[in-house]
């Protein structure tokens, strides 16, 4: 059975130990966010704020939700303990059997119901989670849906946004994103404001499937119940037509307006800087707010690695990268997205390698979007999920010419919080992608490729199973 | 009662002082409202001897860097909450979109 909302996976962490309560009264201003940052940094708990400074009792916050493979794992049902290979696997299995929803009448997240002169974001206690940041940070863990104008199109997207006042939201959907692509090819041409409905507190796949880099067309509630192996329950909100699971915290209906912009950023993003300057971005007058009574208010305080962009996110950015590649012809053992990376770097493993499948795995990744920007192949004697062996292949077999591919990518394809870049870059969203082979050329001949001096490549069987056997007579 | 705000700006020794000029700036009043966002008309000076009965304007980069000295401001006019420009256009920063055709370094 799926989680249907976030307090029975809270309910969950507290069986092992991977939330902790805190019960003192924090303050929204930058203490809850100092917490998460230091107990993401140390790999720590979920946290469960409980008393929350200028809030009414019963209003928290629940910071760091899938930033470890343990929180993930029990998010998936699955042994806190699961290797990363195993979730990986088995996202992949769920993502390809994707489940539609269902539509309700009623749910929880109506229990509160603002219109009119009683909406007020500042009812919600939205943390301003690092110093400089540029607003209240309702929206780091949460979801924009929107829908496409001309066929029903139901998007999910993980987009950052904060508080600009009482009634209106600032958001940051990059202009490639999905969001933004429909925003631009169908409402901004007609002046047509885009309605959408902001949702804080999804259960936690319906989160993980809206960070999902999802194919045009598709709608991430399908991929979440296929995720959730069960049904996302929706319901319709109150002033438009966007359907929003019925289980959320916090769903903030609104219309990103066509013909102003809101002062949005800086913030302290996911690649572990804040790099990106104060900016017109999209303005979104609030027209409800829904909120289930006690709301849970979910943070994720990005940052230096890991936190939950970089586990819970970097785990559907896999998969999808794989697909890619794969589409291209290549056969694709594993893929992984570490968090160490900020998703900025996969790691891709093949069956049969070699300067011109590393470079089509280049070109097949950044053709849309090039926000990975260092993608590393590697033969598939190499783990991906094991670091050591992938800095080994990077070190070793990686020719420091021969082996690298660089290539500049397309204006507006570039990833925009990338550090890095200057400011002309960031202006046109210019990228850029480093492929590094690690894969043995293939116009070698076999006889030639260098044997690993490994104990269990460069051993006979006989001996192997000699050492095995005896291993503790050693003393070891 | 002196009333304190922020306001992000590419550069301090930029900014016109004495001129009028719009501005988004965060109300920093202590409690559940603090952070909210006005877009103002106002005057600007690097010392708050230079503008009478002025408030606190606490100046941070484009990143978020604070700089050590207020700087004072007046606001003239509240000119709601919103930049009057459509969603997507070329990269610019707030303040350059508020003045057109000030310059600002």
């Amino acid at each position: 059975m799926a989680f249907k909302d976030n307090r029975e996976f809270i309910e969950a962490l507290e069986k092992t130990g991977d939330v902790v309560v805190v019960k003192k009264e924090v303050d929204w201003d930058m203490e809850a966010g100092a917490i998460s940052r230091r107990a993401c940094e140390l790999s720590g708990p979920a946290i469960l704020f409980q008393k929350i400074k200028d809030y009414p009792e019963g209003y928290r916050i629940f910071a760091a939700p899938v930033a470890t493979y343990r929180r993930v794992a029990i998010a998936m049902g699955l042994p806190a303990d699961t290797p990363i290979k195993t979730i990986y696997d088995e996202y992949e299995r769920r993502e390809e059997d994707s489940i539609p929803p269902v539509v309700v009448k009623n749910g929880p997240c109506k229990e509160n119901i603002l219109l009119g002169d009683d909406i007020d974001l500042y009812r919600l206690p939205s943390p301003m989670c690092h110093d400089g940041d540029g607003g209240r940070y309702i929206g780091t863990w949460g979801f924009v849906a929107s829908k496409d104008l001309d066929n029903e199109w139901a998007n999910w997207g993980m987009y950052r946004f904060h508080v600009n006042n009482q009634r209106s939201l600032a958001m940051s959907p990059a202009p490639g994103s999905n969001l933004g692509m429909v925003l631009r090819q169908q409402y901004l041409p007609q002046k047509l404001p885009l309605p959408v409905a902001a949702v804080v507190g999804a259960d936690p796949l319906s989160s993980i499937a809206a960070s999902a880099g999802y194919a045009v067309g598709r709608n991430e509630a399908d991929l979440a119940g296929g995720l959730r192996q069960e049904p996302v329950e929706l319901i319709k909100c109150e002033t438009n037509d966007i359907l929003v699971p019925a289980h959320a915290e916090i769903v903030i209906e609104g219309e990103i307006l066509p013909d102003v912009s809101a002062a949005e950023g800086p913030f302290g993003e996911y690649p572990g800087y804040r790099s990106r300057g104060f900016e017109p971005k999209l303005y979104c007058r609030v027209t409800a707010i829904t909120y289930r009574n006690s709301p849970i208010l979910t943070m994720s305080n990005l940052g230096v690695p890991p936190d939950d962009s970089h586990v819970g996110g970097c785990l559907s950015t896999a998969v999808s990268v794989k697909r890619r590649v794969e589409q291209a012809g290549v056969p694709v053992v594993d893929c992984y997205v570490p968090p160490e990376g900020a998703a900025f770097m996969a790691i891709v493993s093949v069956k049969k390698g070699g300067n011109e499948v590393a470079q089509t795995i280049g070109n097949a990744i950044g053709r849309r979007r090039a926000w990975i920007s260092k993608i590393i192949v590697v033969d598939d004697d190499v783990d991906v999920f094991d670091m050591r062996q992938v800095i080994h292949a990077l070190s070793v077999k990686c020719h420091s010419t021969r082996g690298i591919f660089l290539k500049d990518t397309p204006p507006g394809t570039g990833n925009p919080f990338s550090p890095c870049d200057d400011a002309e870059e960031k202006k046109h969203s210019i990228g850029a992608v480093a492929v590094f082979d690690c894969t043995w050329p293939s116009h070698w001949p076999k006889d030639q490729i260098p044997v690993k001096a490994s104990f269990n490549t460069i051993y006979p069987q006989e001996i192997r199973d000699r050492v095995l056997a005896n291993w503790s007579e050693y003393g070891l | 009662m002196v009333k304190e705000y922020s306001t992000f700006v590419s550069a301090p020794q930029g900014l016109p002082e004495g001129q009028e000029i719009k501005l988004a700036i965060k109300d920093l009043t202590p409690g559940p409202r603090k952070y909210d966002c006005r877009i103002v008309k106002a005057i600007v000076a690097s010392s708050s001897d230079r503008i009478e009965g002025g408030d606190v304007l606490w100046l941070k980069s484009l990143v978020g860097i604070t700089s050590p000295k207020p700087w004072a401001i007046k606001i003239l006019e509240e000119l709601g909450d919103s930049i009057p420009r459509p969603p997507y256009s070329e990269l610019i920063q707030v303040t350059e979109a508020l003045n057109e055709g000030l310059t600002l370094e």
